[in-house]
C-alpha cells in the first residue's frame, strides 16, 4: 500500500536526518586541536543545496502528473454518482440531488469501470473519503457549499467501501458516514 | 541594551506562555485518553478541548517568538515599551474571550473555524460573536505590534537594508546583522497574514450582519483562512530561527554569524515560499485552479532549499569538529533544529498531491506538525526562555537536571509522534472524538500517545520550575 511505502520512506530520512545531527553533535564533543572545522564549507554548501535541489525537482516532476486531477482526465466514466453531503449525512443517488429535496439511494458501481463522484455539499465543509474493505483510505475529494467537486477513480476489488467525512463539521462529524458496493 | 523593564515583561510573557502551555498540553492529553478510551467526554466536550488546544497553541507560540524577537531586538534598535506591554495585555484578554466562547459558550468550530460552520450554531448563540472578538483582539495587539517593530527597524535601517539587498553585491558598505534581516523578512510576512485574517473577519461579519442579503464564497473563505492560519503557523518557527541566528553562536563561544550574498538570497525566497505554500491545504478541493495547485507543491518542496542550505547548514558548519560550550539553551536550539528538519520531511512528503490525497486530514498532518512544533519550535523558545532566565546569574547555564529534561523531552516526543505517524499511515483521521469499529487500530496508538504526551509534559514542567526562579527575581528587582 502507498501508505507503508510512505511511513517507511519518512522512517528512512528522519533516521538519516537524525544520524547526521547525532554525527555533528559527537564532532564536537572530541576536537582535536590541530584540524578544527569544516573545510570548504561554501563549496559543500554548494552541493548540498545542488542535490537537494535536483532531487526534489525530480520528486516534483515524477509525483505532479500522478496527482488526481490528471487522473483518467480523457476517459469517459462508466458511472456517475452524485454525492450531496450535509451534517451529518452523505445522500448518494445515480440522479442529480435537488438541494430542496435531497433524497438518495443505494449505490453500486462495477469494478474496474471508471467512476465519477460529484461531490457537493448542502451546509457546511465536509470531507468524503473512501476507505477500501480492508479499511485503508484510497482516494479523497471535499465537498463544499456552492461547489462540485469531480473526483474520478477505478476499483479494482469488489466489496462494501465506506466512506467518512474527513473535514471537521460539527459536533457529530465522527459518526458522518456511508457506504457502497463495488461489484 | 536590554532594560530592567524589558527584563520585567519578558519574565511575564514567558510565566504566561508556559503556564498557557501546561494547560493546553493537558487539554491535548485529554483529547488522546478520549480517542484511546481510557476516560470517557461527549463529543461536544472533546471539540470544544480541540479548539482550544490548536487555537491557544497557535497563539502562545506565536508570541513567545515575538517577545524573544522583541527582546533582542533593542540590542539594534529602540522598541516601544508600551507596545510590548499592549500586546501583551491584548493577548491575554484575547485568550481569555477565547476560553469563554469554547469553555462556557462550548463553541467548537475548530482552530480552522472554516466557513461557514461558525455559522451553523451548536453553542450558545453569542458564542459565535465572542468567538470573533476574541480574534479580533488578537490580530489587531500583534498588528500593532508587528507594525511598531518594522517601524523602529525602519528608523534606522532603510528598505533595502533591512532586506539585505546590498548583499547581492561583493563587499556592501552597510552589513544588515542576520537577525535584522531574518525578524523584518519574518514580520512582513506575519502583517501580511493577519491583514487576511482582518479581510475573512470583516467578510464574516458582513455576512452576520446582513441577515441573508449577503453570502459569501466558501472557496475564497477557506483560502483566506488557510493563508492567515497557515502562515502564522509557519513563520512562528522562522522568529524562532531569528533567535538561533543571534544567541547560538554567542551561547556557544563562536564568532557571531554574518549576513552574506547567499544568507540574504535565501531570506529573500523564503518570504515568497512561505506565502505561497499555504495552498498545499487546499490540494482536496479539486475546483482550486490546477495552477494554485502546483505552485503550492512546488513552494512547500523548495522552502526547504533555503531552510536546509543556509540554515541547518550554517548550524552544522558552526558546530562541527568545533568546540561548543554545550548547556541546555544550545542543546535545544540543536535538537530542536533536527526536530525541524524531521518534521519538514513528514510535511514535504504530505506536500506531494499525489501521497496528499491518502493521507489529508488523517493524523499523518498533525504529526508532522507537531513535529517541528513540539520538538522544534518550542524548543527554540525554551533556550531562549532559559537563556534570559539565567542572564544575571553567576552560573550561567549549569542548570541542574539538563540531562533530566532533555531525556523526558526526547522520549516523550518521540513516542507522542510516532503514535500520531503510525496512525497517520494506518488511515486514522484527526478530528475524530472516537473511532468507529473500522477503525479500531487508532484506540491503543492514542492512549500511547497520551502517555508518552505525559512524559513530555513533566520535563515541560520540571523546566517550567527551574526557569521560574529566574524570572520571579526579574520580577521582583528594583525597577531602576
Amino acid at each position: 500500500m502507498q501508505q507503508n511505502s510512505i511511513l517507511l520512506l519518512f522512517l528512512i530520512l528522519a533516521a538519516l536526518a537524525t544520524i547526521t545531527f547525532l554525527y555533528i553533535y559527537l564532532s564536537s564533543k572530541n576536537v582535536e586541536l590541530v584540524k578544527q572545522g569544516m573545510e570548504n564549507p561554501l563549496k559543500k554548501r554548494f552541493w548540498f543545496l545542488l542535490i537537494l535541489f535536483v532531487v526534489l525537482s525530480i520528486f516534483a516532476s515524477v509525483t505532479i502528473p500522478k496527482s488526481p486531477y490528471y487522473l483518467f482526465a480523457d476517459e469517459t466514466p462508466a458511472k456517475v454518482v452524485h454525492v450531496s453531503a450535509m451534517q451529518f449525512a452523505f445522500i448518494m443517488s445515480e440522479n442529480a440531488i435537488d438541494p430542496k429535496r435531497p433524497s438518495g439511494q443505494a449505490i453500486e458501481v462495477p469494478a474496474n469501470g471508471l467512476v465519477e463522484f460529484r461531490v457537493t455539499s448542502l451546509d457546511v465543509n465536509h470531507g468524503f473519503a473512501i476507505y477500501n474493505p480492508e479499511e485503508r483510505l484510497i482516494t479523497q475529494t471535499q465537498a463544499m457549499p456552492g461547489y462540485v467537486n469531480r473526483l474520478r477513480y477505478k476499483f479494482s476489488e469488489p466489496g462494501t467501501y465506506k466512506i467518512f467525512c474527513l473535514e471537521y463539521c460539527g459536533m457529530a462529524h465522527q459518526g458522518m458516514r456511508a457506504s457502497f458496493i463495488v461489484k | 541594551m536590554e532594560s530592567i523593564k524589558s527584563k520585567k515583561i519578558t519574565a511575564v510573557w514567558i510565566i504566561t506562555i508556559l503556564t498557557l502551555f501546561v494547560v493546553s498540553i493537558v487539554l491535548g492529553i485529554l483529547m488522546r485518553l478520549n480517542q484511546g478510551g481510557v476516560i470517557e467526554q461527549t463529543p461536544v466536550a472533546f471539540y470544544v478541548n480541540m479548539t482550544t488546544h490548536g487555537l491557544t497553541m497557535i497563539g502562545i507560540w506565536f508570541v513567545a517568538g515575538m517577545m524573544a524577537v522583541n527582546f533582542l531586538l533593542q540590542r539594534y534598535v529602540k522598541t516601544s515599551h508600551t507596545v510590548n506591554i499592549l500586546a501583551l495585555v491584548f493577548t491575554v484578554v484575547g485568550v481569555l474571550m477565547l476560553w469563554t466562547s469554547t469553555f462556557i459558550g462550548k463553541f467548537h468550530a475548530g482552530w480552522t473555524f472554516l466557513y461557514p460552520l461558525p455559522f451553523k450554531i451548536m453553542w450558545a448563540k453569542w458564542a459565535t460573536p465572542v468567538f470573533y472578538l476574541a480574534l479580533v483582539v488578537l490580530v489587531v495587539g500583534w498588528l500593532i505590534w508587528c507594525l511598531s517593530l518594522i517601524a523602529q527597524i525602519l528608523k534606522k535601517y532603510s528598505i533595502s537594508q533591512t532586506f539585505a539587498w546590498q548583499h547581492f553585491k561583493k563587499n556592501p558598505k552597510v552589513e544588515t546583522p542576520p537577525f535584522i534581516l531574518i525578524s523584518m523578512i519574518t514580520l512582513v510576512g506575519i502583517t501580511t497574514c493577519l491583514i487576511a485574517a482582518v479581510v475573512l473577519v470583516a467578510l464574516t461579519a458582513a455576512e452576520y450582519f446582513s441577515k441573508g442579503a449577503f453570502v459569501n464564497d466558501a472557496l475564497l473563505m477557506k483560502n483566506l483562512t488557510y493563508f492567515f492560519g497557515h502562515t502564522i503557523a509557519n513563520e512562528m518557527l522562522y522568529l524562532g530561527l531569528a533567535v538561533i541566528y543571534e544567541l547560538f553562536s554567542e551561547i556557544s563561544g563562536r564568532p557571531k554569524w554574518k549576513t552574506t550574498w547567499y544568507v540574504a538570497i535565501a531570506w529573500n525566497f523564503t518570504l515568497v515560499f512561505i506565502l505561497t505554500a499555504f495552498f498545499h491545504h487546499l490540494y482536496m478541493d479539486f475546483v482550486q485552479p490546477e495552477g494554485l495547485q502546483i505552485v503550492g507543491q512546488l513552494a512547500s518542496y523548495f522552502a526547504s532549499l533555503p531552510a536546509a542550505g543556509v540554515t541547518v547548514f550554517s548550524i552544522f558548519i558552526a558546530v562541527y569538529r568545533t568546540k561548543i560550550n554545550w548547556s541546555l539553551p544550545n542543546l535545544l536550539f540543536f535538537i530542536g533544529t533536527a526536530g525541524w528538519v524531521i518534521g519538514g520531511l513528514g510535511a514535504v512528503i504530505d506536500a506531494t498531491i499525489s501521497n496528499n490525497v491518502v493521507l489529508h486530514n488523517t493524523l499523518w498532518v498533525p504529526a508532522h506538525f507537531h513535529t517541528y512544533n513540539a520538538m522544534g519550535n518550542v524548543l527554540f523558545s525554551l533556550g531562549f526562555f532559559y537563556w534570559f532566565a539565567t542572564l544575571d546569574t553567576e552560573k550561567i547555564y549549569s542548570g541542574k537536571g539538563t540531562k533530566l529534561i532533555l531525556s523526558l523531552l526526547l522520549i516523550g516526543g518521540i513516542g507522542f509522534l510516532l503514535a500520531f505517524y503510525i496512525a497517520g499511515a494506518d488511515s486514522i483521521p484527526r478530528r475524530y472524538s472516537n473511532y468507529p469499529p473500522e477503525l479500531a487500530a487508532g484506540i491503543p496508538l492514542a492512549t500511547m500517545g497520551a502517555a508518552f504526551a505525559t512524559i513530555y509534559l513533566i520535563g515541560i514542567l520540571i523546566f517550567f520550575f527551574n526557569i521560574s526562579k529566574g524570572c520571579l527575581k526579574i520580577l521582583s528587582s528594583p525597577s531602576s
